[in-house]
């Protein structure tokens, strides 16, 4: 995949680091490449843009990282089932555009494509973290603020990552993407703590809302392939969103994926219907005023987001779930960000504490 | 009327009713016939800019979701038969607006006629209220019991226990379970 790039942004201070070094290196013959003394002054949103949250993504900024690389998931909260994604923070923002995204919101402060070149100091906190918490199972991931794999051709990190990973027990590497971006994945063996995910989408949700991706055969075609290179697989329904023709799609989408992946060998998959704060309703809308997904039959939920109404968005899940069981009930499933309830409604059981699941995941 | 008589017509009635101008300004970017279209309900109706607003914004969306124009959707023979009718504005209005939500949330809708009509086959006595979620928007009945002494709590208690197995089928399809 080629992501649009319109100028790499380096910070003084990392202009050395093995990162910049690779960036530089790869970095198409087009594209401008400055530097700066400060990067957290190029990071800003861009004045007088009239997209500036679109504008940051084509803007790389490789840059120190002052704050912690190791975060909780920002998506738990005590309201919702919870599966205890631990979040590293290896880079922010993405490329790629999909018009759902809670980025548009979370990042609008700060939106340029930032790149953190210490980040060996991500290694450093983990081990810290392990040492701390001896045989327990930590569920690590890097997609949460970033896609794991964009711009991997020319940032290499998640090799080394890998590498850090597979030489710890007790720790299990997630890489979440929208990419087929695998290549470097393949030449590194993950010894079993590596577990590559894909969010997946029906077409009709890649073509409306998700610019930039790669198409859902293309991410399918990935995730075999890592697989044979040794790399747990998993897979997230999320966002499930409820038009008209939802539960046909996702359904058919669930076919081709049992059918390019043996159930047996799908570590987990997860469900999460379409869920907006009021402001990243607002700010979706303005950007992507043309995609009528996002005028889907949502209402405000007691949580002050906007979701699809209750009914049919547990009907949908539930149709999903169903059909994920039938094909092994061994799959492990859980939803994102739902509450309690729902759980109870779609997966038949209370939803377990967010440490047992994230330990139950990574133990996978 | 022009199109320049239209939006010129749609600024001063933007204008008299105090709208925001980012309201106005989205008004002014639908299709000529649909600007006009609209400020001949607004005026028509006496909506007012609440109305108007949320009138807007539902229209925008529907049209969106069924590619086609906000003209086309108020053409449409429910709103036509609140447009043309008779009785008063405001009464209209409403039911107007209500009109379009119904448009802009055909499946909630269907969803809430449906759990309401079996509220009111319950036929519970007075003393006791059934609240159903705001929109649908989670899966929470709320019910009320009124009483002044202990038998009328002893009776409403009684009725519900009556009817629980209908309850729980509420409960059911407020989940999603028809």
């Amino acid at each position: 995949m080629r992501f649009e790039l319109e100028e790499i942004v380096i910070e003084e201070r990392c202009r050395q680091s093995a990162l910049a070094v690779r960036v530089v290196s790869r970095a198409p013959a087009a594209v401008p490449i400055g530097f700066i003394a400060d990067a957290r002054d190029a990071i800003r949103p861009a004045p007088g843009a009239s997209d500036p949250f679109g504008a940051g993504k084509r803007r790389m900024v490789v840059m120190e990282r002052r704050a912690p690389f190791l975060m909780a998931c920002p998506a738990g909260s005590s309201e919702f089932a919870c599966c205890g994604y631990l979040v590293l923070v290896l880079a922010s923002n993405c490329p790629m555009d999909c018009s759902y995204c809670f980025l548009q919101e979370y990042l609008a402060d700060n939106p340029s494509f930032q790149v953190y070149a210490n980040y060996a100091g991500a290694f450093d906190e983990l081990e810290r973290v392990m040492r701390r918490a001896p045989g327990r199972a930590l569920r690590v991931g890097t997609g949460e603020l970033a896609d794991s794999l964009a711009f991997d051709r020319m940032t290499g990190i998640s090799h080394d990552l890998v590498e850090f990973c597979a030489r710890r027990d007790g720790v299990l590497l997630e890489l979440k993407t929208k990419t087929d971006e695998i290549d470097n994945l393949l030449g590194v063996d993950p010894r079993g703590r590596a577990l590559v995910s894909w969010t997946l989408s029906p077409p009709r949700v890649f073509a409306s809302s998700e610019k930039g991706t790669a198409a859902p055969a293309a991410r399918l075609v990935a995730a075999r392939r890592v697989l044979e290179a040794g790399y747990k697989v998993g897979f997230h329904l999320d966002p499930v969103i409820a038009y008209p023709e939802a539960e046909r799609d996702y359904l058919a989408l669930l076919d081709d994926l049992f059918d390019a992946i043996s159930p047996a060998r799908i570590a987990f998959i997860s469900l999460g219907g379409l869920r907006m704060t009021p402001t990243l309703r607002s700010a979706a809308r303005r950007r992507h005023p043309y995609d009528p997904l996002l005028c889907g039959e949502e209402v405000l939920a007691p949580d002050g987001r906007y979701r699809t109404f209750t009914p049919l968005r547990a009907a949908l899940l539930r149709a999903l779930e169903r059909r994920i069981a039938a094909a092994n009930p061994a799959i492990t499933r859980y939803l994102c960000m739902e509450p309690p309830s729902i759980h109870r409604r779609v997966l038949g059981r209370a939803p377990a504490p967010a440490a047992a699941l994230g330990a139950a995941l990574a133990g996978r | 009327m022009s199109d320049d008589d239209s939006a010129n017509a749609v600024r001063a009635w933007a204008d008299a009713h105090h709208m925001e101008r980012a309201h106005l300004e989205r008004w002014l970017a639908l299709d000529a016939q649909s600007v006009a279209a609209l400020l001949g309900a607004a005026v028509h109706l006496r909506l007012r800019v609440g109305q108007l607003r949320r009138a807007l914004e539902m229209l925008e969306e529907i049209a969106l979701v069924e590619q086609t124009q906000a003209a086309a959707v108020l053409a449409r023979a429910p709103l036509k038969r609140i447009l043309e009718g008779v009785g008063p504005a405001p009464a209209r209005a409403r039911a107007f607006v209500e009109e379009l939500r119904a448009m802009r949330f055909p499946r909630m809708g269907r969803a809430l006629e449906r759990i309401k009509a079996e509220v009111a086959a319950l036929g519970l006595p007075r003393a006791i209220g059934v609240t159903l979620p705001r929109d649908l928007g989670s899966d929470e009945l709320r019910i009320e019991i009124r009483v002044r002494s202990a038998a009328e709590f002893k009776e409403s208690l009684q009725a519900l226990a009556e009817r629980t197995e209908r309850m729980e089928r509420i409960l059911n399809l407020l989940g999603g379970e028809s």
